[in-house]
């Protein structure tokens, strides 16, 4: 089942040749990509162009029509137990929280590594306690998420995407849902896990945090992979009439 | 007819007519609920014959009348070749109408769940199973204590097709013909059956909006 | 009998269409397998049921013929007439009751309020044949002599008016702060400002709670036959005696019944859908 792990599969994360359907619309075009160790990958483009669809085949909320997807050297299984196990090594942040609202802040943290990991319940509560405390909302612990904050709410996720111990998050707009005043502790939280060496796929309208912590852009339109690039050469002179537009209306 | 009068004629008669509708009630509920859980797991199967047989039973018992529903069972099954007494007839009426929707109730209180959390559930490596146990019926089930306190009334006020058929003992609707028809009890004997049912419905309301302050989820 | 709710609002994607993931291989095969399997058991207890009719010479022509003379439909009809009539009649006064109890359940009055109240509670926790009962065995004690028509229309009627109440109210409420407020800048006295700007918002707004409702009416009046009222099922009755055609006729009426319910249950929801579009443009 498993494939050999030779020098081509040190990325975290690869895709090779992905093409996705919604009925006879084409999402996705043929689309390749990798994110090594570490790497702090950012993806922008138009709504519409794909990107968020795109994060979202990584661990296959939705369904790929071609190609492959590639997580740490194993390929993506189509379903069961050993999808399951492939997605609990990917963290995912999403732009409406979703938090379990019937469940503490604390136990929203717990539950999964507690459930699907098998944590002990205490060494569970420990590490959210501690993982609460380094976003910031240590306070709020046995609180349900309706007494929280956008903001709040969005860096629980991020805690409850850490204790999973994932090889990499993906991070679908994360701030697009958020009043403007909470979108800058969101993106701290999320610089200060760059820093320390997280592998994240962020799609994201925030230009100026996708400049100061990609390693890499990605600029998408009409599901394709129109530039790839380092930011500051990428933001400096798009090669591209679409990127130019595209940055020039924001 | 005094009330004093009436209860020392049919006291016990009044006792043993409160405890039929309550036991008629309660165990049609519990059926109900019962088969109300299986229903909506078909309607909710990804196996279209399931879904399509689910919906249709629901329809048919959303939306046929109880006293239809108690002629067809009473009357119209003995030409089947299946006869069921009287106590069975009422039982079952009482039962598949409350079944119906109590699918519904259960279904509104799963749309309630934001569909965004099962997808985080999902991504967290949760398989369907541990997904239906953590998140999805936790939620369904305290979600559901005002809609399914409404069905426990609704299951007592359908009870009342006890009164006809011929039963011994008599439901507390079935007491008041059965008085009326042997003395003259006038409006004590209507007041005490509607005291009886106005009763219980406050009491079952008030129990459920307890229950439902103390599980409701904030959203 | 039972209450009806309207929760199908919004369009947006509901919890059942995330509930499964696209299915893979081995998924397929599981739903293709459990779909002829149902499918299998399905159709033998249909096959079980029909073979049941037949053994018992229920499918004999002469049970079912009768549904080809125009004289049987013409008389289901006029007993259909009789029922439409009950149910019409039957919503109009609840709706009457309903709308003095509502503006007694505001008001600012206390009393008013309590016995607003506890009217709405006694009646909706009583069952309609009850009220059926009283009508027809004791007004008749105190020298009330009532058409069977009214008979079978007020009990349904008196036993729908505590939820029609409700929801009326719950339409009241719905009303925005700044709509009084607006209407009270204007000048306007409380009589017109609730019946000219409050009331019509909210009537639009209760509008598929109350067609549900008349399905519910529609139901309690098939106790119509306890009052010796011509309603349809009354005049399944008489087609019975004439034909003894029993297990036919009540099977053929009661599916005439769950049809038009059926379809005022689906005109509530496309009015609810209507009023959330609406609502969201």
């Amino acid at each position: 089942m498993k494939q050999t792990q030779n020098e081509s599969h040190t990325a975290v994360i690869e895709l090779r040749h992905v093409d996705k359907f919604f009925g006879s619309l084409h999402v996705l075009k043929d689309i390749s990509l990798s994110v090594q160790k570490g790497e702090v990958l950012v993806i922008i483009g138009p709504s519409g162009s794909g990107k968020s669809t795109l994060c979202r085949t990584i661990n296959r909320l939705e369904g790929i029509d071609a190609g492959e997807i590639i997580i740490d050297g194993v390929p993506m299984p189509e379903e069961g137990k050993e999808l399951a196990n492939l997605r609990a090594q990917i963290g995912m942040v999403f732009q409406s929280f979703n938090l379990f609202s019937h469940r503490t802040i604390l136990d929203n943290v717990c539950l999964a590594p507690m459930d699907v990991l098998k944590v002990p319940r205490k060494e569970a509560r420990e590490k959210a306690l501690s993982l609460l405390e380094r976003v910031g909302v240590q306070d709020q612990a046995h609180k349900v998420p309706a007494q929280l904050s956008g903001g709040q709410q969005q860096r629980v996720a991020i805690a409850r995407a850490l204790a999973m111990n994932p090889k990499a998050i993906l991070f679908d707009e994360p701030t697009s849902a958020l009043d403007p005043e909470m979108i800058g502790e969101v993106l701290d939280v999320m610089t200060e896990l760059a820093r320390e060496g997280m592998t994240m796929v962020i799609v994201t309208h925030e230009m100026n945090f996708a400049k100061n912590v990609a390693d890499r852009v990605i600029f998408m339109d009409a599901g394709s992979i129109l530039e790839e690039g380092k930011p500051e050469d990428f933001f400096a002179a798009p090669k591209t009439q679409r990127a130019r537009d595209f940055l020039g209306k924001l | 007819m005094s009330i004093s009068e009436l209860l020392t004629e049919y006291g016990d008669k009044y006792v043993q007519a409160l405890f039929t509708t309550w036991q008629l009630t309660a165990v049609s509920f519990l059926l109900a609920l019962l088969i109300g859980i299986v229903i909506t797991v078909m309607r909710i199967s990804p196996v279209l014959p399931l879904r399509m047989a689910a919906d249709f039973y629901v329809q048919i018992f959303r939306n046929i009348p109880g006293a239809a529903l108690l002629i067809l069972l009473v009357y119209a099954l003995p030409y089947l070749n299946v006869v069921l007494s009287y106590y069975m007839c009422v039982l079952i009426a009482t039962t598949l109408i409350p079944s119906a929707f109590c699918s519904e109730y259960l279904i509104a209180g799963m749309n309630t769940i934001g569909p965004g959390q099962i997808e985080a559930a999902r991504s967290l490596g949760m398989t369907f199973l541990q997904i239906i146990r953590n998140v999805i019926l936790p939620q369904a089930v305290r979600s559901s204590v005002l809609p399914m306190t409404n069905l426990l009334v609704a299951t007592m006020l359908t009870t009342a097709l006890a009164s006809q058929v011929p039963l011994n003992p008599r439901d507390l609707t079935g007491i008041v013909s059965y008085i009326n028809t042997h003395a003259v009890g006038g409006v004590t004997a209507f007041v005490i059956s509607a005291a009886l049912y106005a009763g219980t419905a406050v009491l079952i309301g008030q129990l459920g909006s307890l229950l439902d302050r103390k599980v409701r989820i904030l959203r | 009998m039972m209450r009806e709710e309207n929760k199908r609002g919004s369009r947006t994607t509901s919890i059942i269409d995330v509930l499964y993931e696209a299915p893979g291989p081995k998924a397929r095969r599981k739903i293709r397998a459990a779909t002829i399997v149902s499918m299998a058991v399905l159709l033998c207890l249909l096959v079980l049921i029909i073979l049941q009719f037949y053994k018992n010479g229920q499918l004999d022509p002469r049970y079912w013929s009768i549904f080809l003379r125009k004289t049987t439909w013409t008389f289901l009809g006029e007993g259909l007439l009789g029922t439409v009539k009950a149910a019409l009649g039957a919503s109009l006064v609840s709706f009457g009751i309903a709308m003095l109890l509502m503006l007694w359940r505001i008001s600012s009055r206390k009393i008013l309020r309590g016995i607003s109240v506890t009217l709405i509670e006694f009646t909706r926790g009583i069952p309609t044949l009850l009220f059926i009962y009283f009508f027809f065995l004791l007004a008749p004690q105190f020298g009330l002599k009532l058409p069977a028509y009214w008979k079978i229309t007020l009990p349904v009627a008196i036993s729908a008016c505590g939820v029609v109440a409700e929801v009326l109210r719950s339409g009241v409420q719905s009303v925005p702060r700044g709509q009084w407020e607006a209407a009270m800048s204007l000048g306007m006295r409380w009589g017109s400002m609730f019946f000219k700007v409050i009331f019509p918002q909210a009537f639009r707004y209760v509008i598929p709670a109350l067609i549900s409702e008349i399905v519910i009416v529609l139901k309690d009046t098939t106790f119509a036959y306890v009052v010796n009222y011509a309603d349809m099922m009354q005049n399944a009755r008489v087609l019975i005696s004439n034909y003894d055609a029993l297990l036919s006729v009540h099977l053929v009426v009661a599916v005439i019944y769950i049809l038009i319910n059926y379809v005022l249950n689906k005109i509530s929801v496309a009015a609810a859908d209507g009023r959330n579009g609406k609502g969201k443009r």
